[in-house]
């Protein structure tokens, strides 16, 4: 493997591994304390007893997450040294601001979770809240960062040289509000349906019902309201790519020919060689009038891109954009059947019904994942979007395939052990006798 | 707003070293006390750093930050040639903070409690040094900085200036340091016959800190390292050493006396003052390589870039010091108000 591609690999890992621990991270402190709330207005002992399981949990995905985006902060430079170099000032804007917001987290995280029976009640509630709203702030400033990546702004460059750096035009980048909405909206969505589905799942086999019930009921209802938002926040980023990255939109939907009135593909099996998309299901236009709000509008095929400026691994993009938007359109569908469920009480005594948003409970953050696939990739083979190239900005030391094995194995084993720990986690809480 | 950057990044890498060594430092004692001892030692150290170990190591972050966007020369030089090193950093840092979770989260406290316990112990030694390493790899007067890397061997490049003696020393006394912090830390926060071994402790490591930073110096100076040279040759290097040595009699007494704030105090003093004379000789070429020094001030970035994080620092820092206070005063790591 040549260095860059290990390189790739690596950062491509620990990213994945930690932004499943970051979303739950700065999601889950919500649901811990709406449980709280609840608990300190009804004293009902199911949802303390809730709130402290939940909280063990934060705290075992914060700390997963904070030490991996520990290491992330030294990969960015370990890994791309000459990308740092330049891009370091340009976007230190939303990473020390990030830097501020994960230093506030932490300290409101410091107060929750030794705050109990020593702090005022509604002060200790309060921090809670904290934790939650810095965590969803550092998240928003980190993919405002990679924002700037896709739409790179707030300097002028020439000859491999940056002037003119605007750190604040920088951080306010064209991209940064859509791709900062959609992602808030897939981290809710990816941890509401993976909390949900586990609760779910514990209904299914009878166990401490009432308890999992109230969680499920908690977790859901985030996950369900941000799931049906999300398709118009998916609406304002494919038309934002269309303007800013029409190479990777035509990645994503593997189109190899310019067309006017172009159709939408769904599915398919990609042929690089033959420059098709065979076995696709076609929606007439359907692309022209997504990316453009106009039927007839043109857009510009993969074959009128020099070879130098697109993605190589056309088929990875789009099948990974399939199965964002196929696996984001059903969760869709399913937080409207739970909301239907409210009125319709008598689904929630099938065991069909748990099963059903158990089997739901990976699919966020599969899609979650695919949608970074998407973006990553198909932004390639540009690190900075027509500035600088990802070949550019490797490392010059040799030998980094050694040093993805360890992160392989490191991430790896931590991995099973969290999740391990977490069927820990529940089989003490359905043994536990709460009244 | 140079200064401000500057004076952020020399605070906040001082707060690491106070709040974070102490931190790392609780791991050492645990892993240096009596096996019969150390469940008692457990459990004070999650008592005294559980609220606030997260928020100790986030001082490092703001360092990398300030690094990378203020002075993106020096960072790519320590990213670039001491990758190894910093790698086993994160890596210990990674092993560390999830061990010492998972140790007190972990609902079943059965057989798996043991391998928590060590993989916390020792990576809370072997991290410092490797901090203490990594330092050591910019200063060593072995880096070679190049254009072109390929002619250089990959040990050269990559290796040499870290791995060797001297680098090894600068890691033992970090560590040292991060003992010697956390065993004072801990007299306060326990009773009978647990304080009297912290005191014990305390001495001990007092007397090792010292012991590790001759050994420092010594090795250096035998070795004719710039760095050691020029330290020795500066009076105001010299002062602050004879300062810090002037307060270690106060400093034994008072951990005789078992006097919890008075020896903070004095402790950390010492740590400060043992900091400041390691580089205000040096400052500001914090880089010493085979052929030539390098300034932190060198490919420093533009106005613009530095005036906006400066504002963002002072901002950040309105913020965070307040409640950060407050979490160490809440949880009795700051004794002032009692």
């Amino acid at each position: 493997m040549d260095n860059l591609d290990a390189a790739r690999l690596q950062m491509a890992f620990t990213l994945i591994f930690h932004i499943v621990f970051a979303c739950i991270g700065m999601v889950m402190p919500f649901f811990m304390v709406v449980a709280h709330k609840k608990w300190l207005n009804t004293k009902n002992p199911v949802y303390l007893t809730l709130t402290k399981s939940w909280q063990k949990g934060v705290a075992i995905f914060f700390v997963t997450g904070a030490v991996s985006g520990t290491a992330l902060s030294f990969e960015l430079g370990l890994l791309w040294p000459e990308f740092m170099k330049h891009a370091g000032p340009i976007i230190g804007m939303p990473f020390s601001l990030e830097g501020a917001a994960f230093f506030v987290e932490a300290i409101a995280l410091g107060f929750y979770l030794y705050g109990w029976k020593k702090l005022p009640e509604q002060f200790h509630w309060f921090t809670g809240v904290i934790v939650g709203i810095a965590g969803v702030a550092s998240g928003i400033l980190v993919v405002s960062a990679n924002g700037w990546m896709n739409a790179p702004s707030g300097f002028d460059y020439a000859n491999g040289v940056f002037t003119n750096i605007d750190p604040i035009k920088a951080l306010l980048n064209p991209a940064w509000f859509t791709q900062a909405l959609h992602m808030t909206l897939a981290a809710f969505t990816a941890t509401g349906f993976a909390v949900a589905g586990i609760h779910a799942f514990q209904i299914y086999k009878k166990r401490q019902v009432e308890l999992h019930k109230k969680a499920f009921k908690i977790a859901i209802t985030f996950g369900a309201v941000a799931a049906i938002l999300q398709p118009i926040s998916g609406d304002l980023s494919a038309k934002d790519i269309a303007k800013r990255q029409p190479v990777k939109l035509a990645a994503m939907e593997a189109h190899y020919h310019t067309t006017k009135g172009t159709p939408l593909y769904i599915g398919g099996i990609v042929d690089n060689d033959k420059q098709e998309v065979t076995h696709k299901i076609e929606i007439p236009k359907a692309l022209s009038f997504l990316a453009f709000g106009d039927f007839n509008a043109e857009v510009k095929g993969l074959n009128d891109f020099p070879d130098d400026v697109k993605p190589k691994n056309i088929a990875m993009v789009h099948y990974a954009f399939q199965v964002m938007v196929g696996l984001g359109t059903l969760l869709m569908v399913a937080g409207i059947l739970f909301f239907i469920s409210l009125k319709k009480r008598s689904w929630w005594t099938h065991k069909r019904y748990w099963l059903f948003f158990f089997l739901l409970a990976p699919l966020g953050f599969v899609a979650l994942e695919a949608g970074w696939i998407v973006t990553e990739v198909g932004r390639q083979p540009w690190i900075i979007h027509n500035v600088m190239k990802t070949k550019d900005a490797v490392t010059p030391m040799p030998g980094i395939v050694y040093s993805f094995y360890m992160y392989l194995v490191l991430y790896g084993t931590l991995s099973i052990a969290v999740t391990w720990l977490m069927i820990r986690q529940i089989k003490f809480l359905n043994n536990s006798n709460i009244h | 707003m140079l200064y401000v950057v500057l004076f952020f990044l020399a605070f906040s890498l001082l707060l690491y070293v106070l709040l974070a060594g102490a931190d790392f430092g609780a791991g050492i004692v645990e892993l240096l006390s009596s096996k019969q001892n150390r469940t008692v030692t457990k459990k004070t150290v999650y008592r005294v750093i559980g609220p606030v170990w997260e928020a100790n190591h986030i001082w490092i972050i703001i360092v990398v930050v300030i690094l990378w966007v203020g002075f993106p020369g020096f960072y790519n030089i320590l990213v670039v040639y001491l990758h190894i090193p910093l790698t086993l950093i994160l890596l210990g840092i990674t092993l560390r903070g999830v061990a010492f979770v998972f140790r007190h989260y972990d609902v079943y406290k059965d057989k798996t409690q043991v391998l928590y316990d060590w993989m916390f112990r020792v990576s809370s030694l072997l991290t410092p040094i490797f901090l203490g390493i990594t330092f050591s790899g910019l200063i060593s007067g072995k880096l070679r900085v190049t254009e072109n890397l390929e002619t250089a061997s990959f040990y050269t490049a990559y290796i040499g200036s870290w791995f060797n003696v001297f680098s090894l020393s600068i890691g033992l006394f970090f560590a040292g340091i991060c003992a010697f912090l956390a065993s004072i830390l801990l007299i306060g926060e326990a009773d009978k016959e647990e304080r009297k071994r912290y005191v014990k402790k305390a001495r001990i490591t007092t007397i090792t800190v010292i012991l590790l930073g001759f050994m420092v110096l010594s090795i250096g100076y035998l070795q004719e390292k710039t760095f050691v040279l020029n330290f020795v040759k500066s009076p105001y290097s010299i002062v602050l050493i004879v300062l810090s040595a002037l307060i270690i009699l106060p400093l034994l007494r008072s951990i005789k006396n078992q006097s919890s704030i008075k020896t903070r105090t004095l402790a950390g003093i010492q740590v400060v003052l043992i900091l400041l004379a390691a580089f205000v000789s040096q400052f500001p070429d914090l880089i010493i390589t085979s052929d030539k020094t390098l300034s932190i001030l060198d490919a420093v970035a533009t106005k613009e870039v530095i005036k906006v994080l400066g504002i963002a620092l002072i901002i950040g820092g309105t913020i965070i010091l307040p409640g950060l206070f407050h979490l160490l005063k809440s949880f009795k790591m700051i004794k002032i108000l009692e």
